[in-house]
């Protein structure tokens, strides 16, 4: 890693980051503050109307802990949507833009090595999701401790997290794969990014009916399922996405060391 | 003057549709000058990526200070200054952040050199780069390119878009450079600039080497271009059909006469014919490499 780059890097988006905590924070504290026992029923009563609707945005059998009610409403969706388009803005910024506008041209001509270079802005990368995530934990777990003391099964909790953290890395390493992939701007964001895109639609399909429930063999989005995790079940097929985002990782490190950049 | 500091042999790098560079082979030695001259699309920018590790040779190598210009990219780059083509600095970032971001890319925790050239170059790096001329630009560029005191200097079209009172400094800049001993590699379509800096350069087309030329000598070669008039066009093409090499266009003929040529003998041929006018002028490079390989890329 070279760290003159990487403090670069920190200064130049560390802005951004905070901006997508604020964000984060705008929604969780929102949507845990909502909770509450009564309302759950009323919500079931709703959802029993239109099932359809709420399945495709992950939020099937709510259950009724707080633990359930985070996994369903905050991790279903939002907390999936929300930092992935913070990855492809990072994404953007710290490996497309450099590549379009020819800047790259003069950390090549440094003496870093290129791995080093692609590790760096990895590193810059995970280390933002990681904080997101990390962030969402303390934050929600905190504020439902004060809001509704003992009704949070933290170990629970920890493990949805650790599923969105598996999944949002899995993407990260997705949309940084394909910035070292492709030379033009529009494939080495929109490869990686539509993909992620697409998983989660599919994922959301899949969710809908039985028709199109065979669609879930499609996507990756399967692996991380938060309302089974905060019922402590399918907590294993996590490991294919956190390997699936190491492989990603090392792959795009990879490919940006060998490859021609005709910048 | 003997140690190799560039040595392309064989360099093949095939884009398709007969683009790229085939074949290429040339040395640059310690202290030379050396010109990249071509037009645009002979093949100088490909070279340039091929010698700074950015683009794989599909045959043949390039090697900077005896390391393979690909494999051991990082390790030449300690030794080589660069300025690329097209001058793409961080934008949002302030000149001076952009230089020690460099400096620090290269662990050069001493900026004293740096500052003595933004001193030298007039330049005042604490705005932001987005804000800045082009001129303001290429000089954080050079700082950024002379600041670790590099060996080897490749400089890709280095005066484009440059106005000529920048392009004077520039050049000042890099004569001075050269008078220090580093070796220098240019490329440029403008056969001038590469006359006013170079020892040797290499005549690019069509991704070939078509020459390989030591300028000072071919600097003794040139001839000199007449440009005569005449009261007719009917008598113009008679006088030019009476000397060998003579072209007329219009009332004009253009000739051009080598050291030792009969120089009286045209006087007063044309002075017989009428001649209204006379214009003289040294032949350039550029009027050279086409007189010696020919004007049009094959």
């Amino acid at each position: 890693m070279s760290g003159a780059l990487l403090k670069k890097e920190l200064r130049a988006n560390g802005l951004l980051v905070v901006i997508f905590l604020g964000v984060v924070t705008l929604y969780g504290s929102m949507i845990t503050s909502m909770f509450d026992p009564k309302l759950g029923d009323s919500l079931n009563t709703m959802m029993e109307s239109m099932p359809e609707l709420f399945a495709a945005f992950g939020m099937s059998n709510p259950g009724a802990s707080l633990t359930q009610f985070l996994a369903n409403y905050l991790y279903g969706f939002l907390l999936v949507a929300l930092p992935l388009v913070m990855i492809l803005i990072l994404v953007q910024r710290l490996l497309v833009r450099y590549m379009e506008r020819g800047a790259m041209a003069w950390l090549l001509a440094s003496p870093v090595p290129r791995w080093k270079l692609a590790v760096t802005q990895a590193f810059v990368l995970v280390a933002a999701v990681v904080l997101l995530v990390g962030y969402m934990t303390c934050l929600c777990g905190g504020l439902a401790e004060v809001l509704f003391p003992g009704e949070l099964e933290f170990d629970r909790f920890a493990l949805v997290n650790l599923g969105d953290l598996g999944l949002l890395l899995f993407f990260a390493g997705l949309c940084f794969c394909s910035a070292c992939l492709f030379q033009s701007s529009g494939p080495a964001l929109w490869a990686g990014g539509g993909l992620c895109v697409a998983f989660v639609l599919l994922d959301m399909l899949a969710g809908v009916g039985e028709e199109a429930e065979f669609l879930r063999w499609f996507t990756p989005v399967t692996m991380y399922d938060p309302v089974a995790l905060a019922n402590g079940e399918n907590i294993f097929p996590l490991a294919g996405l956190y390997l699936g985002a190491l492989a990603l990782f090392v792959a795009g490190v990879m490919v940006f060391s060998r490859r021609d950049i005709c910048v | 003057m003997s140690e190799s500091v560039i040595t392309v042999s064989n360099l093949t790098r095939d884009y398709g549709r007969s683009r790229g560079v085939f074949g290429l082979d040339f040395e640059v030695k310690q202290g030379e000058a050396f010109g990249l001259l071509g037009p645009n699309g002979a093949g100088k920018t490909t070279t340039i990526r091929q010698l700074m590790g950015f683009v794989r040779p599909d045959s043949g190598s390039a090697r900077i200070f005896g390391k393979d210009c690909f494999t051991q990219a990082a390790r030449v780059q300690r030794q080589v200054g660069y300025l690329p083509g097209e001058l793409a600095l961080m934008d949002d970032m302030t000149g001076m952040a952009f230089i020690r971001l460099m400096a620090g890319l290269r662990g050069q925790r001493d900026l004293s050199h740096a500052l003595q050239l933004c001193a030298r170059f007039g330049l005042d790096a604490n705005q932001k780069i987005r804000k800045m001329s082009k001129g303001t630009k290429q000089k954080v560029g050079l700082v950024c390119a002379l600041m670790h005191r590099p060996r080897l200097l490749i400089l890709d079209e280095p005066t484009s878009g440059l106005d000529p009172l920048m392009q004077n400094q520039l050049w000042e800049i890099l004569l001075a450079e050269k008078q220090q001993g580093v070796t220098i590699l240019l490329s440029s379509h403008i056969f001038e600039e590469v006359e006013r800096l170079c020892d040797r350069a290499a005549l690019l087309r069509s991704g070939r080497v078509a020459a390989v030329e030591q300028l000072g000598e071919l600097r003794t070669k040139a001839s000199r271009v007449y440009q005569l008039r005449f009261e007719t066009a009917a008598r113009a093409a008679v006088f030019a059909e009476g000397w060998p090499g003579a072209a007329a266009k219009g009332e004009w003929v253009q000739l051009r006469l080598g050291r030792g040529e009969p120089v009286a003998r045209l006087l007063a041929q044309a002075a017989q014919s009428g001649v209204q006018d006379l214009q003289t002028r040294q032949e350039n490079l550029e009027d050279m490499f086409l007189r010696m390989y020919g004007g049009q890329d094959k």
